[in-house]
């Protein structure tokens, strides 16, 4: 017997879902196809206790369905809950096979249990894990091979290949390794792929000898064997096929689109890459009218988004126009310009005025927009100052912006018009503002925060391509050439180009051809010399400065090898074109002349001061070549007395994030476990709320919206991040000197409710503190200070 | 770069206690009351009033280096202060007796600031001499790896013993249990290297030594080996490679590092220890001279 209804609604997962409790609870007649026996596959498919994020964050959410980040299980009962009360009706185990038909009159074809279904609409909400990547191989639907991991307990004592180096791929690997021996297979050499938090995890877990990689290798051949080892499996490497036996194959390859059947009934696809997903609608409707498309499938992987679809698509499907759930945020942020007109109006005019924006899709300027904020500073305002340590990025929409290029001259402008934009170079250094920047008149500018744009710059390459030109122009006017018109560059600038260096690799070494010279642009290098036998750092020079410059100018060889002490980037310039910008600008080479002057006597100084050299080269071991500020401690004067513990356990809800003891010293210099404020600080890379920030004095900090994920924690290369649990009781110190009552200050550990939720405390260096680093105002001894890069010169000096 | 407690600001505060020492002295050598100097004259009681102050606020040092969020100067300007002050005192509390001194409360009250004083300047010449003993000491290395070290060996040691026979299984098991890290605070501050194991391995040195040469003498008989076996006090050196022979001299070389790790451990006790103990006269001691101070205070109001 065929039924009929209005809406039917194919797949129950977050977009489907949603759409179907929007139905219910408007009393529409609607079907719910899944076909699985239970709802939401992919969501239930997730690995048992997995963390489901619910971003972006600042996205309201729009559906009768409860949603919020926590568990798979809290989530999965939450949308039951919620089913249940709203009577919601699911056609469970009923695939379907084919949908034929137009609007008003579609007809679906269930595939087991057979049947067909009427429908005047349908809204597709299959997602792609339906249509999960295959080996591709013999094989690949073997006994031992699979897709999905839901229980990593299931497995005990087993030998278990991963296939892929994607985050599901590592996430199953690491919950599996400590019962199972592990191998991972990458067809990469390294997991480029993964988010930063499971690369260093993975990394981590190899290093340990707790599971096996195999880089670039692919699966040729699975076979099934009797008995235990239950397959075997040849794997294509760089060095040949090898043949390895193992209990059980995971493939995580990842899911495509279903597109076979999808193009069956209609749609149709804009390009034949096979990771293309058909076009929508702004109400989400097909090329056949009556289909809507929704989630995955249309190209919105995120649940909160799904689900809104969901909600959306049944208003659309009624009749009625629902306006996006992020209009009215956008449409505060536009509250500052109302001659912009309303959100879509404002969103064009920013597309056409605004060159480095105009690459994005509309959703990706929607999601650029939220994340920023739209600035209308008076003419004569200060946008930053200079040595601010501030790193959000803006664009000029309107008006002008007056870069103070001369820290001595004010008078000294350059104007930026509407288009341009600036603050590309603190995002990209990691340093300090390098200018002061004024508003003029009628400047209305958009701020956007460091990591909105990072992940731009990261996926649209236009964005990539035009930050980094304007980058190295800007780079080389500061440098060499304020004087000279731009035009004069135009050469330089052409031929400089990008150069990036693992730590500790050489950008050039003695006895090279000095063809160029290297800005650096991120991270810190240091120049050393043999002398004995021995590498004697010489000097050691931070993002800002360059390196390369006395072969040009001697028109030599190099005289010392430069190492990247951390990650480094430069711009690297050409010799020849350098030379002539010299000669045709004798400021240029004046100024040239001047720092390879300086250069060369501190270099003399310093290899007469072998032991200064040791010292240098000890603190950028520790990891200081990236930092804006470490803790360092005399222990000629250390009484150890761990004041400076207490101290920041005392002035930081009692839980203290530095560890005196613990750290290298070197000739009565201490380097203890405490944060050193990077410049790209490794513990943002990864953090789900964006908690972590760096304020305009430069401390690198964690906001109240912490998760307690413990990324920051694992991020963290100098184990400075600590899981705690923060109070704001104080014990009295009165009653602790007067009558031994209670504990110390800075020894209190209260005791806590058993559910209180650990969160992440890193230092803060006391930024709400007047008058600094509770550690070192408390330093009895003057043993501890707490030091910037250029000041650690002077430090080896002492 | 790093400034020391004692040469903070440029030596603000040692500028400030000559000053006050020099002005004081001098105002004493000028004033000449009808009965002599003593602390009942009109600059016995300012300096007095001005020792008494002095006092009440270098205790106060107690209270300041804990109150963390405090942004009254540094600790180490306040350290810096208390040590110059404090020893300025000394010389404004002693021209505030007049050189008077008896079986008194009074004279107790200045006896225990003396002692007060010296505990400190035992405590300044502490810290001067400590902090850099203790990291040259270490020479990179921690306690807690000290610690592990000591343990390993002690483990490796008894299954070593346990290979080579019982009775040296049970001596190597009670020479560990008897190993002595730290102990009592006699202990800890007068470490004088060596150690209970320590005589122990003499002794088992010397077990070892009939053994060796029991068995030398057996296989002498048999053999004619040319074995040469020489012990000193800790040490066994022996010629021919049998492999119960060199068991056993792998097993004095474990204890031999054992017990120089553990000693080195033990001294590392003994520098911490020293450091921090001046501290537990110091703070008792400005206890009672504040309540002998009181004490001091009340009687010379209510019973002049």
């Amino acid at each position: 017997m065929a039924d009929s209804v209005k809406i039917a609604i194919v797949g129950s997962g977050p977009s489907g879902l949603s759409a179907a409790a929007h139905a219910a609870e408007l009393g529409l007649s609607y079907a719910l196809l899944e076909a699985e026996p239970h709802l939401s596959n992919t969501i239930f498919r997730y690995q048992k206790g997995k963390h489901v994020m619910a971003e972006p964050g600042v996205l309201p959410l729009r559906s009768p369905l409860k949603f919020e980040a926590g568990r798979r299980e809290q989530i999965l009962s939450n949308w039951a809950h919620g089913a249940a009360q709203l009577k919601l009706q699911a056609k469970m185990s009923s695939p379907v096979t084919a949908i034929k038909g137009n609007k008003g009159n579609f007809t679906l074809t269930l595939g087991i249990g057979g049947g067909t279904l009427q429908a005047e609409n349908v809204v597709l909400a299959i997602g792609l894990q339906g249509n999960i990547r295959k080996l591709g191989v013999d094989g690949e639907d073997a006994p031992f091979v699979q897709y999905t991991l839901d229980d990593p307990d299931e497995y005990q004592d087993e030998a278990i290949v991963i296939v892929g180096a994607g985050d599901a791929g590592i996430e199953n690997a690491l919950a599996l390794m400590g019962h199972n021996r592990v191998t991972i297979l990458n067809r990469d050499s390294e997991f480029t792929r993964a988010k930063e938090a499971n690369n260093a995890a993975v990394l981590k877990a190899l290093a340990n000898g707790q599971m096996k990689c195999l880089y670039k290798a692919g699966i040729a051949k699975a076979e099934p064997l009797d008995g235990r080892p239950r397959g075997r499996l040849t794997i294509k490497t760089d060095t040949g096929e090898v043949s390895v036996d193992c209990d059980r194959v995971i493939a995580r390859l990842g899911a495509m689109p279903p597109r076979k059947f999808v193009e069956s009934a209609g749609v149709t696809f804009p390009s034949k890459d096979p990771n293309s997903v058909p076009a929508v609608s702004p109400t989400y409707e097909s090329n056949v009218p009556g289909l809507y498309i929704i989630g995955a499938l249309a190209g919105f992987p995120l649940i909160k988004q799904a689900m809104n679809q969901g909600f959306e698509v049944i208003e659309f499907i009624e009749g009625r126009d629902v306006e996006p759930a992020d209009t009215p945020l956008l449409r505060q942020k536009f509250t500052g310009v109302p001659q912009w007109g309303d959100v879509n109006a404002a969103l064009e005019y920013i597309r056409g005025r605004v060159p480095v924006l105009s690459p994005l899709t509309p959703l990706q300027l929607r999601e650029f927009l939220l994340d920023s904020e739209i600035r209308t500073p008076k003419a004569g305002d200060v946008i930053f100052a200079r040595n601010d340590y501030t790193d959000t990025f803006y664009s000029v929409v309107e008006g002008i912006a007056e870069v103070q290029i001369s820290p001595t001259d004010p008078t000294k402008i350059v104007r930026l018009g509407t288009g341009e934009f600036f603050g590309e170079m603190s995002l990209i250094s990691g340093r300090r503002r390098s200018a002061t920047i004024k508003a003029g008149p009628g400047c209305v500018v958009i701020e956007t925060p460091r990591r909105s744009m990072n992940k731009l710059i990261n996926s649209v390459a236009d964005v990539k391509r035009v930050v980094d030109e304007t980058f190295i122009r800007r780079a080389i006017q500061a440098h060499f050439a304020s004087n000279v018109p731009p035009a004069a560059l135009a050469d330089i600038v052409s031929t400089a180009r990008i150069e990036r260096f693992r730590p500790n690799e050489l950008l050039f070494k003695q006895g090279d051809t000095g063809d160029c010279l290297h800005l650096i642009r991120r991270g810190s290098v240091m120049v050393s010399r043999e002398v004995g036998g021995k590498d004697i750092v010489l000097a050691y020079a931070p993002a800002g400065q360059y390196v390369g410059e006395m072969a040009l100018i001697s028109e030599g060889v190099r005289t010392a090898p430069v190492r990247a002490a951390v990650a480094v980037e430069t711009i690297r310039l050409e010799g020849d074109a350098f030379q002539a910008l010299m000669e045709r600008e004798p400021s240029v080479r004046e100024q040239v002349v001047r720092v390879y002057k300086d250069r060369l006597q501190a270099n003399a100084v310093a290899q007469h001061q072998q032991s200064e050299g040791n010292v240098i080269s000890f603190l950028l071991q520790q990891g200081v070549g990236e930092a804006t500020d470490v803790l360092l401690i005399d222990e000629s004067l250390c009484v150890r007395c761990d004041q400076c513990e207490k101290a920041c356990a005392d002035t930081h809800g009692n839980v203290g994030r530095l560890n005196r003891e613990a750290g290298p010293t070197f000739k009565n210099l201490h380097v203890p476990t405490s944060c050193r404020h990077c410049e790209h600080p490794h513990c943002m890379k990864d953090c789900p709320p964006d908690a972590i920030r760096r304020s305009p004095g430069g401390e690198v900090y964690i906001t109240d919206s912490c998760i307690g994920c413990g990324n920051c924690e694992r991020n963290c290369p100098y184990g400075v991040i600590q899981m705690g649990i923060m109070s704001k009781e104080k014990p009295s110190l009165w009653k602790w000197m007067m009558f031994g009552g209670g504990s110390e200050p800075g020894l209190f550990e209260p005791a806590y409710a058993k559910d209180a939720a650990k969160k992440a405390a890193k230092c803060d260096m006391c930024k709400d503190l007047p008058g600094g680093p509770a550690c070192v105002r408390a330093c009895p001894t003057g043993a501890a200070v707490r030091v910037s890069p250029e000041e650690f010169m002077r430090v080896a000096r002492t | 770069m790093h400034e020391s407690f004692l040469r903070h600001a440029r030596w603000r505060y040692l500028k400030a206690a000559v000053a006050l020492s020099v002005v004081s002295s001098a105002l004493y050598l000028w004033h000449d009351p009808l009965d002599g100097p003593n602390g009942g004259t009109w600059l016995g009681y300012t300096l007095g009033t001005l020792g008494a102050l002095l006092i009440a606020w270098l205790a106060w040092l107690g209270i300041r280096k804990r109150q963390y969020a405090s942004n009254l100067g540094t600790v180490r300007g306040w350290v810096s202060a208390h040590v110059y002050l404090g020893l300025a005192l000394l010389v404004v509390a002693t021209l505030h007796t007049g050189f008077q001194f008896g079986m008194n409360l009074h004279t107790l009250a200045y006896v225990l600031m003396v002692l007060v004083i010296a505990s400190g300047v035992w405590g300044i010449a502490v810290y001067t001499r400590y902090p850099r003993m203790i990291t040259d000491h270490r020479s990179q290395a921690t306690r807690e790896a000290w610690l592990e070290e000591v343990l390993e060996l002690n483990e490796r040691a008894i299954a070593l013993a346990d290979r080579i026979s019982p009775d040296v299984h049970r001596f190597v098991l009670r020479s560990a249990e008897r190993l002595h890290l730290g102990g009592s605070w006699r202990e800890q501050l007068f470490y004088k290297g060596g150690s209970a194991a320590g005589t122990e391995l003499g002794a088992l040195t010397e077990i070892l030594r009939k053994k060796l040469t029991a068995s030398d003498a057996e296989r002498a008989a048999v053999t004619d080996s040319e074995q040469v076996i020489l012990l000193t006090d800790d040490k066994i050196m022996l010629s021919e490679r049998d492999p119960a022979i060199e068991r056993l001299k792998q097993l004095l070389e474990l204890l031999t590092r054992r017990n120089d790790i553990a000693g080195r451990v033990n001294q590392d006790v003994q520098m911490h220890g020293r450091l921090q103990v001046w501290l537990y006269l110091h703070v008792p001691l400005t206890a009672a001279l504040l309540a002998a101070l009181a004490a001091h205070i009340i009687a010379v109001f209510l019973y002049r």
